[in-house]
């Protein structure tokens, strides 16, 4: 039964090609206006360590101005100073701890044709790769002394060994940066995490860093950061050590804590480590300090934007335009085919059969406009890639879900679409068409 | 004169696909209105000026690789190389570029060892004929001159002694007064910062703050240790930007090979700035011209088949007499009261949502000029899409009446 309806279905699309392709087009625009935002808010609201959710906290401590909090939905900085971070650093509660900030400069590799780039860096202790789960290709991280004392040692990503080296094992061969030497000790495999949950004062959907230093180089080179820099206490800098010893703040801090006694214990930790620094005359704020999960941090750190919610809301506003336009158009197409509707009953379909024939029909308007708005969908995104130039690349993308969730939502527009006017002509009386042959 | 009362018993006999176009026309208005508004606020944050010559402005970047670089005497020869070739009016060099969205602020007094009751800004360490570089208004006092730079890096701030502020800043600091010969001061320091020149305008690093327009410029060539990096602003005369940057590529890099030169105009900073501002509007662009064809089609989609379900009662009332031109007007004017009824309720309702976006989303007020435009645009477009078949109607032959019954 269910083929002839389809049958039926196809043969009545033919007779009213205009009509049906005006119906296939207002599904398939709202679907795909409705699938882009949709797509974009979901790649946005990705998290790339959803795996870890539950063990990995991004640390936030109050060092703040006594008089005003820092701008941030929880009034606290997002990073840390230098000394706190040193400090923090000799914890020995979390399974694994990371101080981090951006940086960058030349990289070249001394007998190479190569013209030498600048490279995005970060900076960061040797925890960062078991933390966030970074695979390794070759060799590894530098060995811990390299976070306290100027150790010359660096770790590329995939891409970065690939333009240097061709992609071979390049562990314990030299690369240039900054004007230094530096050992290759492991090369990453490729991690573009997207939002960049673990740097989110940086553009949250930019490449992550092409090269990895160790944590205890500050002083050699003087480094400052790439990232944003924040003071309230306008202090006075003399020199590259006051700005180590400053509250200017510019070090993300991550740890790791397995189970719940760890948590509390570092929480414990925290704590008394804000009351010595209270005693010290510093942390003039009351004692707060936040531990936020991944999913927490990207909620916090307002990835998805008001402007994005408002453009999906729109949207959906949009499809439900669509909808009711498609609903009157399906409404006019059944009505004038109301007297074929009436032979069928006459010679013995009932209700139900009609109704299921009409929705069936319906259905097929559904899937065509799912097909084209997934074509919609995917040229809208691409057009807006071009637009962003290059700020969106992993954002805005489809995957199988997306695609699937496309299909569905035009096929269940449709047929929501064709609930009424199925029914209305359900409820003809077949005695008035039978009288007007 | 209007049939008026067979027009609506007309729509009560097929008053769901009536009520549907009214629908659609009330949420396309609720929609539109609301979406236009959003618009309009996008295109007036892009076409605030920025008080530069972006359009004849490059950045120069440069990092160099050694590591111990010797950058005031590169930086000398690298001015005079630029400020040597004919079309170029004149070049500075500047810790952070203008419009790049990458810059940093600072907090400044008017009395000196204070740290509450600042006032914020973004600052630029630049050097000798900023004013003129970035082609920016002087409006008062004078531009930077090579004596004023000091050579220093972020640790020498208790030592400048001049500033370049916006007007919108000086009058933040000196309401009342003029603020050319006053002092300002960075906090916990009695260093007095002399203001010796005010532009008229900057908005400086970041686009989207709310302070964009705070902006200072400060007499110093920033070099830090470990990384000798430098940018040069560069001002042409007008349209010979193009030809400035194919020279100045090459003769930079002949100058000294050892560094990573990039150039981009100050244009395309601002481009990319307001990137996230520009697809807003192309993608709102884009659901009001879809929505405004999608909702044409479907009244002319409706009417004419309202119009074929009539053609023998058409064809009746041209055969009692009624002019063409009396069965076009029926038509228009029932899609008249049906798309009037449904922009009125849009009225309501997109007044209703703009309430709603107000609170939640932080968007401004809807105003009603704006909100009627809209209105009247729907109206004539749902008015023109039934226009083709109230013609078609009028054309049906008056024998029709006599056929097939």
């Amino acid at each position: 039964m269910f083929g002839y309806y389809i049958a039926l279905a196809l043969r009545s699309l033919r007779t009213t090609p205009i009509l049906s392709a005006l119906m296939v087009a207002a599904i398939a625009v709202g679907v795909g206006a409705a699938m882009t935002t949709l797509t974009l808010n979901y790649m946005m609201s990705r998290n790339a360590l959803a795996h870890k959710d539950d063990v990995l906290y991004a640390m936030q401590l109050d060092n703040w101005a006594p008089d005003r909090g820092w701008q941030s939905p929880n009034e606290m900085p997002w990073e840390i100073n230098y000394k706190d971070a040193i400090s923090l650093l000799h914890s020995d509660i979390p399974t694994y701890q990371v101080a981090m900030h951006r940086w960058g400069g030349p990289l070249s590799r001394e007998d190479s044709e190569l013209r030498p780039y600048s490279a995005e860096a970060r900076v960061t202790s040797r925890d960062f790769f078991a933390l966030f789960d970074v695979p390794f290709i070759y060799g590894g991280s530098w060995s811990s002394d390299a976070d306290s004392n100027p150790v010359y040692q660096i770790v590329l990503s995939q891409q970065t060994n690939e333009k240097l080296f061709n992609g071979e094992n390049s562990v314990g061969r030299t690369v240039n940066f900054n004007g230094a030497p530096f050992t290759v000790v492991g090369v990453t495999e490729y991690w573009q995490p997207s939002p960049k949950v673990h740097d989110l004062n940086n553009g949250n959907f930019k490449k992550s860093a092409e090269v990895f230093l160790p944590f205890g180089l500050h002083r050699s080179f003087e480094i400052y950061s790439w990232g944003n820099t924040n003071g309230w206490k306008g202090e006075v800098i003399d020199s590259y050590e006051t700005h180590l010893g400053s509250e200017y703040v510019w070090i993300q801090y991550w740890v790791q804590l397995d189970s719940a006694q760890q948590l509390e214990d570092y929480r414990d930790y925290l704590t008394g480590f804000i009351r010595q620094q209270k005693a010290q005359g510093r942390f003039p704020r009351p004692l707060k300090f936040g531990l936020s999960r991944p999913s927490q941090w990207l909620q916090l750190n307002e990835v998805v934007e008001d402007d994005d919610y408002m453009l999906n809301w729109l949207s959906l506003a949009f499809l439900l335009v669509c909808l009711v336009n498609a609903v009157a158009l399906l409404l006019a197409k059944f009505l004038r085919k109301a007297s074929e509707a009436g032979v069928r009953r006459a010679l013995g379909a009932n209700r139900r059969a009609i109704f299921t024939q009409h929705l069936v029909e319906s259905g097929c308007i559904g899937l065509a406009g799912g097909l084209v708005g997934i074509f919609l969908t995917t040229a809208t995104l691409a057009l807006m890639r071009q637009l962003q130039m290059g700020a969106l690349d992993s954002v805005a993308a489809m995957d199988w879900l997306m695609m699937s969730a496309a299909i569905g939502l035009a096929i269940l527009s449709s047929l929501l679409a064709g609930l009424y006017p199925a029914w209305r002509i359900s409820r003809t009386n077949p005695s008035i068409y039978l009288k007007t042959q | 004169m209007l049939e008026l009362r067979p027009i609506l018993s007309a729509l009560w006999q097929s008053k769901t696909a009536a009520l549907l176009i009214a629908l659609q026309l009330m949420l396309t208005l609720t929609i539109v209105s609301n979406a236009a508004l959003f618009i309009h606020n996008r295109q007036e944050k892009i076409a605030r000026p920025t008080g530069m010559a972006e359009k004849d402005i490059l950045a120069v970047n440069f990092s160099a690789l050694a590591k111990n670089y010797e950058m005031p005497a590169a930086v000398d020869a690298d001015l005079a190389l630029i400020r040597s070739i004919p079309s170029v009016i004149e070049a500075t060099h500047s810790h952070k570029i203008p419009l790049s969205g990458s810059g940093e602020s600072l907090s400044l007094f008017l009395e000196p060892n204070a740290n509450k009751g600042g006032f914020s800004a973004s600052y630029f360490y630049v050097g000798a004929g900023v004013t003129e570089a970035l082609g920016m208004e002087l409006i008062a006092g004078r531009d930077f001159k090579a004596t004023d730079v000091q050579v220093g890096d972020h640790t020498s701030r208790n030592t400048l002694n001049a500033v370049i502020v916006t007007q919108q800043f000086a009058r933040q600091l000196y309401p009342d007064a003029h603020a050319v010969g006053k002092y300002l001061y960075t906090g916990n320091n009695n260093q007095p910062i002399k203001i010796i020149g005010i532009v008229a305008r900057n908005l400086g690093p970041h686009l989207h703050q709310a302070m964009a327009g705070n902006t200072v410029f400060f007499p110093q060539l920033m070099v830090v240790d470990g990384s000798a990096s430098m940018t040069y602003l560069v001002r042409s005369e007008p349209g010979q930007l193009q030809e400035v940057f194919n020279q100045l590529e090459g003769k930079l890099r002949v100058r000294d090979p050892q560094r990573i030169i990039s150039l981009r105009t100050l244009e395309a900073y601002k481009k990319r700035s307001y990137r996230a501002d520009n697809t807003t509007i192309e993608v709102l662009a884009t659901v009001i011209t879809l929505l405004a064809t999608i909702i044409a089609l479907g009244i002319l989609g409706l009417t004419s088949f309202w119009v074929s379900q009539r053609r023998k009662q058409i064809g009746v009332r041209r055969a009692l007499g009624a002019s063409r031109r009396a069965i076009a007007r029926y038509f228009l004017i029932e899609n008249l009261m049906v798309a009037g009824t449904g922009i009125a309720l849009g009225l309501a309702a997109a007044q209703l949502a703009n309430k709603v976006l107000v609170m939640y989303f932080n968007q401004p007020a809807l105003p009603l000029p704006l909100l009627l435009g809209c209105a009247l645009i729907l109206l004539v477009i749902s008015l023109g899409a039934a226009l083709s078949p109230a013609l078609r109607a009028a054309n049906i032959s008056p024998a029709l009446a006599t056929r097939s019954v």
